[in-house]
């Protein structure tokens, strides 16, 4: 009974240090993903332009 | 003094004239009009088709809409131009995309024939049960 209660304890604790991790990295994420969403909205053929340079280089890179 | 050596028009060596022709074709001036006309005409052209390419593409407003999509396909379009069409990658990335998609595709079709078997096996086991105690 003591351990399961121990086990319990530690579990209650586990969670109580690491849901408020967890949910401050899901929001670091969804403003990072809002970032970048803004960042191509607002300059689109710089974003595209870059992304057709990628595409180009990793083809050059896949040829070899 | 002769200007122009031993012509007797007066007229320069290559045929055209600076004060009108004795023929009446064009002057040097409405030719250079002419001509500043034409490439006015074509660069408005030219703008126009630009512009009329530029709203067809709507880069910016497919941006708008789907940024991540309009990423992939600058991204696509850069694989094509690199010449990355016909490269062990591609073959690599397709055939990731098709094992994937029959999987997907599949297990629907899967899950429904075990559900019809399990359920055909299911009333066959019940009919004999009943059949036996009867």
């Amino acid at each position: 009974m003591e351990t399961t209660a121990s086990i319990k304890r530690f579990a209650h604790d586990v969670e109580a240090r690491v849901r408020p991790e967890i949910e401050g990295a899901r929001k670091r994420i969804e403003s990072a993903g809002e970032r970048v969403t803004t960042y191509i909205k607002e300059n689109p053929g710089k974003c595209i332009l870059g992304a057709v340079a990628l595409g180009y280089l990793v083809a050059k890179l896949a040829r070899r | 003094m002769k200007p122009f050596g031993d012509n007797p028009t007066n007229a320069p060596a290559n045929g055209l004239t600076t004060g009108g022709k004795p023929d009446g074709g064009p002057t040097l001036r409405q030719r250079v009009d002419q001509c500043s006309r034409s490439a006015e005409q074509m660069w408005a052209e030219t703008r126009g088709s630009l512009t009329d390419l530029r709203d067809a593409i709507d880069v910016k407003g497919r941006t708008n809409r789907k940024p991540y999509t309009a990423l992939a396909a600058g991204l696509g379009l850069g694989y094509l131009l690199g010449g990355g069409l016909f490269t062990p990658l591609t073959g690599r990335i397709v055939g990731a995309g098709l094992r994937i998609g029959i999987r997907v595709a599949l297990l629907p079709l899967l899950e429904a024939e075990l559900v019809r078997m399990v359920e055909t096996f299911a009333t066959g086991a019940a009919e004999e049960t009943s059949s036996s105690a009867g």
